[in-house]
């Protein structure tokens, strides 16, 4: 995407052009069960929350791909039933998360097991901190004979929409995205680069925070990556398709 | 002066036996008894003395008990032996590999020849036939389905226990079908004969070859190999070996329900033999009657051998399911991972990820992962390869409107021609994906062309309906009941696509609670059968959430699974799966043998029909039709024997309606090639290795050869003697009851008895 299309100026006066856009064609829909929105996890005293940077992720994705998305974001808990209603769900932290209750954790297992989608986004900018040890103990209480692991570069997610080189956030601290795979599909993925921080916006719509050490172009990536996360969680492992592999190695796009 | 009033009977080396029944015996008793007592008692004694009264009764006593004696039927029965020459036995062999003319005439003609040959040589022979059995005798007819040697002289071994043969004589081709052959072949083979291989014999053993291999003429497609079932669209092998004379330039030509397939020319090679091997890649479900053949010519010995027929039936290895969506959603994403999970499907999914409105986002072409949308292969070339195509939330227009309208042809004639199609809901689907006026409009249950809004987007919960409680499709319980309960807790829909109701011949099995069209609830599952295809409309776009939404409430996700599951199963029904199923009781039959043809009905619920009125024809390989007409019992079969008379392929079609889903049908083969008749080659190898078993006991002799077959002159034979001589009748009886009789008469008469 253009680097001027990211002018505040251009995102407001995109903003204003969703009826007619992509959002017009979503009118047509069957109902909220038809679109795509985000569900962030509400863990008390440990969940960061930044709708601004989800929104900006799904209006992105109704401009760039088909999918048919509802720009908008609700909290949950993760005992909550609700989560149910949400098949893609994020869960952004920085610190610690505290232990929890068994009946979330059930639920929790039960909403990755048919079919959820669990993102986890580090926002401490640290490898290996607090969250994302608490992201992998949590991982080992849900799924324990399937620890979280490093994702490999010919991973789906990699190519689910965009071809991407490197999965980078708010920071790049690491070149790898991780996650508990089960089968052919990875429910869980922990990203410990930031990405909503990549995203996120402050009310004036202006970035929230700085993108480093890439800056823009850093931030265009994570956008990628972004699209890249709801696509697959849409399509999980299509782009391993035989179909789409021949295809895109004839063009070049694969070795 | 003693034999003569014994009746020439041995009481000294024989046995005396009664052989009337006591019953009798004792009523004879009781007579005499009664008799004696009048004769003593029943009378006035004048003046008879108590002396001469005594000796009157004993003397009647005695006369009594002779007559007494005769009733019980005393014989006596004496045994003896005697000494004759041993039999000659002749083994003739009836099996119908012995009516094959070799040039020289008939091989039974020779055999029944050497046969009176031995008669006249060697005085009496015992003729007994063999072939899958043995019996006394000369064969009536040399047409024996099979021939077993090694029972044979079992058979003659036991029936002559104890005695000595002077010889026995096999009169055979040595075509041997039991075990015999195939053991002592297979231990040549692996070097390990024994002589215990051959059955122990009272007498030396001739083995005369009837027929010989360079005087016969006969091509024949000696084998073919198929495995008897084959997977839909993977290929498979024909192998067949064709014999016939060495050096031979051969057409073969293969066959499918009497249509030519293909043909592969080959040269018999310097043992008369050729292999072949057709590869197939069957298109269709079902059974199929495949035939190798090779020419007839003049002077064939067996044309029933020139054909081979077999039945190959073709099963689904996997499913092969084309998923297209317009775009990505929880619908698509939920369908894809039942399909992918499900090991027998073999899934294509096709994603549109990217519009021509998504263009104008502005990424660069070398930054996105993908690829065209191969539409016109998917819908050309490759539809065929497809049992189901699931059209989810697509609209056809931005690739089918470019000139490529009859893609959409090829579709309904996909169905129609047998394949199956689903369409759910969206903002892409039904009316809002222009498919009204269009080929596909006319293959789906529900008929479109809504005007105005074309959607309801009020939350509702779908009904089942009565159709529905009993479609195999929507059944996701045991009972009508538990399944009417796992729909009623399954969560919301978000919305419908509307539609103008249902199409002549399709069922609604789910519809709208509140919206009605011409007075009739909306449908929102509905399917039909198209020709030889089917096809389902789902109306919503969140049948995801019936997976999701059970599963929040701790129930998994069986109702969507089991949803599914009933969905592909029934969209790409087996012939044996249908409604209408019909069966042979054999697929590959000999000509005049009886095949038995079962027809199965079921109902809409799959449970069994009582009472249907099943129609239909068997169609011969010559168009000739008999005609099929049979009722249901109580578990819904019905059956026939059928006793064909034409060798080929025959076709069985029965039905109890008109509609595809209402018929049934199947094929088999008949051939009159006898298996006594697949391989006529006197085996002279075999009959020489058997003589040899036997040692300086047996004897080989060749066509041509002289009939000097081994005789043991010593062999004798005992037989048995026994006489028996029946006293009852014998004069001793008549003397002793004349004796004690008269005696007691002269008593009585001399005392002034009267």
């Amino acid at each position: 995407m253009p680097r001027e299309l990211w002018s505040r100026r251009a995102i407001l006066a995109a903003m204003a052009a969703l009826p007619a856009a992509g959002l017009g064609r979503a009118a047509f829909g069957l109902g909220a069960a038809s679109q795509v929105d985000i569900a962030e996890l509400a863990i008390d005293g440990a969940s960061i929350h930044r709708p601004a940077a989800w929104q900006r992720l799904l209006f992105e994705l109704i401009q760039s791909t088909s999918v048919e998305a509802n720009p908008a974001t609700v909290k949950l808990a993760p005992e909550d039933p609700a989560l149910f209603a949400h098949p893609f769900t994020v869960l952004v932290g920085d610190g610690a998360l505290p232990a929890l209750s068994e009946d979330a954790v059930e639920q929790l297992r039960r909403f990755v097991s048919y079919g959820g989608f669990l993102f986890f986004d580090d926002a401490s900018g640290a490898r290996d901190g607090p969250f994302a040890r608490s992201v992998r103990q949590l991982c080992r209480q849900l799924f324990p004979t399937r620890p979280m692991a490093p994702l490999p570069g010919d991973h789906s997610l990699y190519r689910a929409f965009f071809l991407l080189d490197r999965p980078v956030g708010r920071v790049a601290v690491s070149e790898v995205l991780e996650g508990v795979t089960i089968g052919p599909v990875t429910p869980i993925v922990y990203c410990p680069n930031d990405l909503s921080g990549a995203l996120h916006r402050g009310e004036d719509g202006r970035n929230r925070f700085p993108v480093i050490p890439g800056g823009d172009t850093q931030r265009r990536e994570a956008i990628k990556l972004g699209v890249n996360l709801v696509m697959y969680s849409l399509t999980s492992n299509y782009k391993h398709d035989q179909a789409h592999v021949v295809e895109l190695m004839r063009d070049g796009k694969l070795e | 002066m003693i034999p003569w009033l014994l009746a020439d009977a041995n009481l000294e080396h024989g046995t005396l036996v009664w052989t009337t029944e006591p019953v009798w015996v004792g009523a004879a008793a009781a007579c005499a008894l009664l008799a004696w007592g009048l004769a003593v008692f029943g009378r006035q004694t004048g003046k008879q003395s108590a002396g001469a009264r005594a000796a009157e009764g004993v003397l009647w006593a005695l006369a009594l008990a002779v007559l007494v004696v005769a009733v019980a039927g005393p014989e006596v029965v004496e045994e003896n032996g005697r000494e004759e020459v041993g039999k000659l036995v002749v083994l003739m062999d009836g099996s119908g590999s012995m009516g094959v003319s070799d040039g020289r005439g008939p091989r039974s003609t020779g055999a029944v020849e050497a046969a009176r040959a031995l008669a006249d040589t060697l005085g009496p022979v015992d003729v007994y036939t063999f072939d899958e059995t043995v019996r006394s005798g000369l064969p009536e007819r040399f047409d024996g389905r099979g021939t077993d040697l090694g029972v044979a002289l079992d058979v003659i071994a036991d029936r002559h226990l104890g005695q000595k043969l002077r010889g026995v004589v096999v009169l055979t081709d040595g075509l041997d079908r039991g075990a015999l052959r195939r053991d002592i072949l297979q231990s040549v083979d692996q070097g390990q004969v024994t002589t215990d291989l051959a059955p122990s014999l009272p007498g030396p053993v001739t083995f005369v070859q009837v027929g010989a291999a360079e005087a016969l003429f006969d091509l024949s497609v000696d084998h073919v190999t198929s495995g008897g079932f084959a997977f839909l669209r993977t290929p498979f092998t024909l192998r067949t070996t064709i014999r016939g004379p060495a050096g031979r330039t051969v057409p073969v030509a293969l066959s499918r329900d009497g249509r030519a397939v293909s043909q592969e020319t080959v040269t018999l090679d310097d043992t008369g033999k050729a292999e072949v091997a057709f590869k197939v890649v069957p298109r269709e479900v079902g059974r199929f009657a495949y035939e190798v053949s090779v020419p007839v010519e003049t002077g064939d010995a067996v044309p029933g051998n020139n054909a081979y027929p077999v039945v190959v039936r073709v099963v689904r290895e996997r499913t092969r399911v084309l998923q297209v969506s317009g775009s990505p959603s929880y619908d698509q994403k939920f369908l894809r991972l039942f399909l992918k999970e499900d090991p027998s499907v073999d899934l294509v999914s096709f994603f549109i990820l990217r519009t021509r409105e998504d263009f104008r986002s502005g990424w660069k072409a070398h930054e996105l992962s993908l690829i065209e949308f191969p539409y016109e292969r998917l819908f050309t070339e490759d539809l065929g390869t497809f049992d189901l195509v699931v059209l989810q939330n697509f609209n056809y227009r931005p690739y089918f409107s470019f000139g490529r309208e009859d893609l959409l042809q090829n579709i309904a004639d996909y169905v129609r021609a047998g394949g199956a199609l689903v369409m759910t809901g969206g903002d892409r689907s039904f009316d809002l994906g222009d498919y009204a006026r269009t080929p596909i409009a006319d293959v789906l249950p529900v008929k479109l062309g809504v005007s105005g809004v074309k959607t309801d987007e009020a939350p509702f919960r779908p009904e089942l309906t009565e159709a529905g409680s009993a479609h195999p499709l929507t059944r996701l319980g045991a009972t009508a009941d538990e399944t009417r309960a796992t729909w009623d807790r399954l969560p919301s829909m978000d919305g419908v696509n509307l539609n103008r109701g249902l199409v002549p011949g399709a069922a609604a099995l789910l519809v709208h609670p509140g919206l009605r069209v011409d007075g009739e609830p909306l449908p929102v599952l509905s399917v039909r059968e198209v020709g030889e295809g089917r096809t389902m409309a789902l109306n919503v776009d969140a049948s995801w959430r019936w997976s999701f939404s059970e599963a929040a409430e701790g129930h998994g996700n069986q109702a969507y699974l089991r949803f599914w599951k009933n969905a592909l199963r029934w969209l790409v029904a087996d012939p044996d799966d249908r409604r209408v199923v019909v069966a042979p009781s054999r697929e590959n039959v000999l000509l005049g043998d009886e095949v038995r043809l079962t027809v199965r009905v079921r109902d809409a619920g799959y449970g069994p029909v009582e009472g249907a009125q099943v129609v239909g024809v068997v169609e011969g390989p010559d168009g000739s039709r008999s005609p099929v007409t049979l009722t249901t019992d109580s578990t819904g079969e019905a059956a026939m024997a059928f006793t064909p008379t034409l060798r080929g392929a025959h076709r069985v079609e029965v039905g109890i309606g008109s509609r595809s889903a209402d018929r049934g049908s199947t094929v088999f083969a008949v051939s009159n090639r006898d298996p006594e008749l697949a391989d006529i080659q006197p085996d002279q190898a075999f009959l020489e290795q058997l003589a040899e078993l036997y040692g300086d006991r047996g004897r080989f002799i060749g066509p041509g050869d002289r009939l000097d077959v081994l005789i043991d002159d010593d062999a004798k034979r005992k037989v048995p003697d026994r006489k028996v001589v029946a006293l009852g009748g014998a004069p001793i009886i008549a003397l002793l009851f004349g004796l004690f009789g008269g005696a007691a008469w002269l008593i009585r008469r001399r005392d002034g008895g009267v």
